[in-house]
């Protein structure tokens, strides 16, 4: 008997271990590239291309750094305005896809209507143009209109981008919470407005936060749509500026790690922070129980 | 009799809405972005992968040629072997991710300490833009002064360098291997959401009744999860624009088209060929191929739900 | 220039444009109120010299505005998007001599608009290069591109070395001056996986660009009078063959298939390549200890002859362009003369790229006099410059690049033989210039 209880224990302390294990290992695999961007960006060139590899870096600076901001003509490239452009389009597109999203998402999770499963899946087909095939079309409407290299122009797009996907997500969590609940707060004399916002919002939340993240991240990396529809410091986002490091023949890796790492650092931020709501959707989610 | 039912409830529910029905006023402004952004270029595609269309001589968009393009693509083997070499690409890295994601989530579920931290850096692949994405892992592929090879050679594995972008099956590989791990995260992150919103009665149950781990994940938690690990293999599959992104600056295609697909071949017709009409004639039948996906995990997703008992 | 007389004859100039070229000391005249709108190529490497736009504006009266600035291969996605939409609303574009010949008719003749001793100070194959039909459509700015040879110097001064060399071939061991000599000494160099000696750029415009200035001292033509393909002769599978049997003898990486221009001064900057025929733009990148690891080491050499005697070098130049829907030509012509003159380009080029004008050349090699490696550089290119010529001016340049170099690819992987690959890619640029109705 109590040697089955020494197995049992010693068996779970091995399991905790290769958990431990398995965690940190997939980890490192996960960081590594990444590690390897910010590294290069403060290792001179010689090192970052050396052959035999130099693997301890023997020299780190933030050449790279201080040639970015030091203007453009001087090795510079005008990081504050696309800087200031991706923040701006970033941010103004992630929140009215998720508005939009909310409402469409709450349509489809609540309520019941002729032709729902084929709205939805025409809504989600929508992404199903490559964007090879809608980026010039969407060229001409926009030159038409005259929204080329506005902030305007790509945050529609950017919009139409994450809806089907924000619809998606946050009608696939709003089915997680019991209908029941927000009838019982109806019920109690809740408004349906108040119901939502009080308790079905609150249990949505780890949704509502995750398909926010995912909006912004993909509005932040955007390339190919930011690339055709952008033009100059005006709307020029922070992935097209990573071209200003290519020229015709050469290429400063350095200099794009570098800007890289400026791209990173306010995503990576953001997303430490939304956790938070992931896991506080989780508690309030408890509540009920 | 069902149908007016319903729609008393309905009337009672929304009975603070004005006159329109409350879900086409939620879903208003959805179809009127994506209509504007989506719906209304494509026509404009569509009308032009009738015509011969070349960028630089705009008068030949007025030009028709029926489905001249069309029957140009069908006899084009080219573009037949890109098609082939993307539904491979899709089905394998969508599977792996999947697998992947889903282990990852687990894992990062189970940590007992910083759940924060974890969850950040299971998020880090996604911070980094597709191009950027390209540009590393062609660094890190390269055959001469590659981190791979060289680490390989450090080690000892290989005393030779390998040609991870050159060989076909090896630059299918290093694309795959790019591809996974610039994507994985968005699985882990979606089933890892599923996870938290679980509730845990049902795990409660399971244990006092005796099953053993694989039991509780097979009856319980995956029935649970698998409404978002379809959602988030259509969202994937339907996220072309990424990995060609990371096509293009790796490989773009080559050698010899040894990894050509679709979305690269349609790329460099439409711009460096400028011949956007076949382009986009290329981009309505690769668009069948998405389609095609999407229908397929939709309806997965759909019997995944009605498994869990959501209404649909 | 004289900005007093400029300035007085101003008033005389905006009457006397138009019909008749504008004298030299007029430039860069006054346009009090006009507007420009112009589209920049982008990227560090060139934008020092958009600094000098201020200074124009401030001699001028006019304004500039800059709808966008982006890199080469971008800027000519948004020219072909702006052509298809009919919105070339603006003035003054970056051009390239490759790109060129894919707008037709957007660009109006330079010559008619600056005066003709100005258009003169120019290198005149610079200026042949951006002639198309008859038409100046760009003045070139100090980015002039053609290849030399860059080579690792301690290798021909190590003596074992020299010996094993002559011993197998029966000659000395000397920087190459034929093709056929690089081919022998990569292959006595290469050491895989830690040595090569030499690469190519194996993929999309490059590997075909190599292959046409391969083609062209093997003795061959691309196209030929009548501008058909005719790449698929026996100098043409001489040319292809050089690239395949260095690759069969493992003489270059591995990836080189795989391999554009970064990749390429990358690779010779590790100090893992012998030889490498590359662009001027990394001469000081590798010249500087902290980028390259042969820093000090780097000798260069204007390229090798072929085997029909001569040295051919592919090139390219950037430069600027008026459109012909430009409501104020001639202030447009004044900016891209202004870009363009001596004192811009010597401000370009004493960053490293190479000029266009006869005396900037001179000012630059003069320059450069107390430092012997910038003098040899120097030397190599402007000596490399004489061979130089650009690509065929067809509109189809591009697209029948994008057909050939999959099938030199495969030429060089084995896929093909040498004869069959270029059999193929000339049917097929043949199809394309045919469906173009250009045959």
């Amino acid at each position: 008997m109590r040697d089955e209880n020494a197995s049992h224990r010693l068996k779970r302390r091995l399991l905790k271990l290769a958990h431990a294990a398995g965690l940190f290992a997939a980890m490192t695999i996960i960081c590594m590239p990444g590690l390897w961007i910010v590294l290069s960006s403060l290792r001179p060139t010689v090192e970052i291309m050396a052959k035999p590899p130099a693997w301890i870096p023997q020299e780190l600076s933030l050449d790279a750094y201080v040639a970015m901001f030091s203007g453009v003509g001087k090795g510079g490239i005008p990081v504050l305005e696309y800087f200031r452009n991706s923040l701006i389009i970033s941010v103004t597109s992630t929140v009215v896809a998720i508005a939009v999203g909310m409402a469409g998402g709450y349509a489809f999770a609540r309520y019941r209507f002729r032709g729902k499963s084929g709205l939805f899946l025409g809504l989600m087909l929508t992404r199903t143009v490559p964007g090879i095939a809608l980026s010039l079309p969407l060229f001409f409407v926009y030159a038409r209109l005259g929204i080329i290299d506005t902030h305007f122009g790509l945050i529609m797009a950017y919009v139409a981008l994450n809806v089907p996907f924000t619809i998606w997500l946050i009608d696939g969590f709003f089915r997680q919470v019991p209908k029941d609940l927000a009838e019982a707060a109806q019920i109690d004399g809740c408004t349906r407005w108040q119901a939502f916002w009080q308790v079905e919002f609150p249990l949505a939340g780890p949704g509502i936060a995750s398909a926010g993240i995912f909006a912004f991240l993909t509005s932040w990396n955007e390339f190919a749509l930011a690339s055709q529809l952008t033009r100059s410091v005006n709307s020029k986002t922070l992935p097209v500026g990573l071209l200003d490091y290519t020229a015709e023949f050469t290429i400063d890796w350095r200099g794009m790690c570098a800007l890289a790492v400026v791209m990173i650092i306010p995503a990576l931020t953001l997303t430490f922070i939304v956790q938070k709501h992931l896991v506080s959707g989780l508690t309030s989610g408890a509540v009920k129980g | 009799m069902s149908a007016t039912a319903r729609e008393e409830i309905l009337e009672q529910r929304s009975i603070r809405l004005p006159r329109l029905p409350a879900p086409v006023l939620l879903l208003m402004p959805a179809i009127v972005v994506l209509a504007a952004v989506v719906i209304v270029p494509l026509c404009l595609s569509l009308y032009s992968s009738f015509t011969p269309f070349r960028l630089t001589k705009p008068e030949t968009f007025f030009v028709f040629i029926g489905l001249r393009n069309y029957a140009n693509l069908l006899a084009d083997w080219d573009f037949w072997a890109a098609f082939g070499r993307t539904v491979l690409l899709l089905t394998v890295a969508l599977n792996l991710e999947m697998l992947l994601g889903l282990g990852l989530a687990l894992m990062v579920e189970k940590a007992t300490r910083g759940q924060r931290i974890l969850r950040t850096l299971l998020m880090f692949p996604m911070m980094f833009s597709p191009i950027l994405v390209g540009f590393q892992f062609k660094f890190m592929f390269n055959d001469n002064i590659g981190l791979v090879n060289n680490a390989l050679q450090a080690l000892g594995i290989t005393g030779t360098a390998i040609p991870w972008l050159i060989e076909g099956h090896l630059a299918f590989i290093a694309i795959l291997v790019a591809e996974i791990w610039s994507a994985t995260a968005v699985f882990a992150i979606l089933i890892l959401a599923g996870l938290l919103a679980m509730p845990k009665e049902p795990l409660e149950a399971a244990r006092v009744d005796g099953c053993t781990p694989w039991q509780t994940f097979r009856y319980v938690t995956w029935p649970f999860i698998m409404p978002f690990a379809y959602i988030a293999m259509t969202i994937r599959s339907l996220d072309v624009a990424r990995a060609y992104d990371i096509v293009k600056i790796m490989t773009d295609g080559g050698p010899a088209k040894r990894t050509e697909l679709l979305w690269t071949l349609i790329s460099r017709t439409a711009y460096s060929d400028a011949k956007m009409g076949l382009a986009n004639a290329m981009a309505y039948v690769s668009i069948l191929l998405s389609i095609l996906f999407t229908v397929y995990f939709f309806r997965k997703l759909a019997a995944a739900r009605t498994q869990i008992g959501a209404e649909w | 220039m004289n900005r007093l007389l400029s300035g007085v004859s101003a008033g005389v100039l905006l009457i006397a444009v138009g019909s008749s070229a504008a004298l030299a000391a007029d430039l860069p005249g006054k346009f009090e109120g006009v507007t420009i709108d112009a589209k920049l190529i982008g990227g560090q490497q060139y934008e020092a010299l958009y600094t000098r736009i201020g200074e124009w504006e401030k001699l001028t009266g006019a304004k500039v505005n800059v709808l966008s600035k982006k890199n080469h291969f971008e800027l000519d996605k948004e020219i072909k998007s702006d052509i298809a939409s009919g919105s070339v609303t603006w003035c003054v574009g970056s051009n390239h001599s490759s790109f060129a010949p894919q707008y037709p008719g957007i660009y109006t003749d330079l010559s008619k608009l600056l005066p003709k001793e100005e258009i003169d100070a120019f290198v005149q194959a610079n200026i042949k290069a951006s002639t198309l039909d008859g038409k100046l459509v760009m003045l070139p700015r100090a980015q002039f591109d053609v290849s030399a040879l860059y080579y690792q110097k301690s290798l021909y001064q190590d003596e074992a070395k020299k010996k094993a060399y002559k011993e197998k071939y029966g000659e000395d061991l000397t920087p190459p001056d034929t093709w056929d000599e690089v081919a022998k000494q990569a292959e006595f160099f290469a050491n895989p996986p830690d040595f090569y000696g030499t690469q190519y750029a194996g993929k999309e415009e490059a590997i075909n660009g190599r292959f046409y200035e391969m083609l062209v001292a093997e003795g061959g033509e691309y196209l030929d009078k009548d501008g058909k393909p005719a790449f698929n002769s026996e100098a043409g599978v001489r040319a292809l063959d050089w690239f395949v049997n260095l690759y069969k003898a493992k003489a270059v990486p591995a990836g080189t298939t795989n391999y554009l221009w970064d990749d390429l001064g990358q690779g010779f900057a590790s100090g893992t390549v012998a030889l490498n025929l590359d662009w001027p733009g990394w001469a000081s990148f590798f010249n500087d200890p902290k980028s390259s690891k042969v820093a000090g080491n780097v000798g260069v050499k204007v390229q090798p002859k072929g085997s029909s005697g001569t040295r051919t070098g592919w090139s390219g130049h950037h430069g600027f362009s008026v459109t012909e829907n430009c409501a104020n030509k001639e202030a447009a012509a004044s900016l891209v003369w202004w870009l363009t003159n001596e004192d811009s380009q010597k401000l370009e080029a004493a960053n490293g790229p190479l000029p266009t004008r006869t005396a900037v050349w001179e000012w630059d090699i003069e320059q450069a006099k107390a430092d012997p490696y910038k003098t040899e550089v120097l030397q190599a290119f402007q000596e490399a410059a004489q061979h130089a010529f650009p690509v065929p001016q067809t509109a189809e340049w591009i697209e029948i690049s994008n057909a050939v170099y999959p099938e030199l690819q495969a030429a060089i992987l084995g896929d093909k033989t040498s004869k069959q690959a270029l059999d193929d890619a000339a049917a097929k640029a043949t199809g394309i210039l045919q469906e173009a109705g250009k045959l």
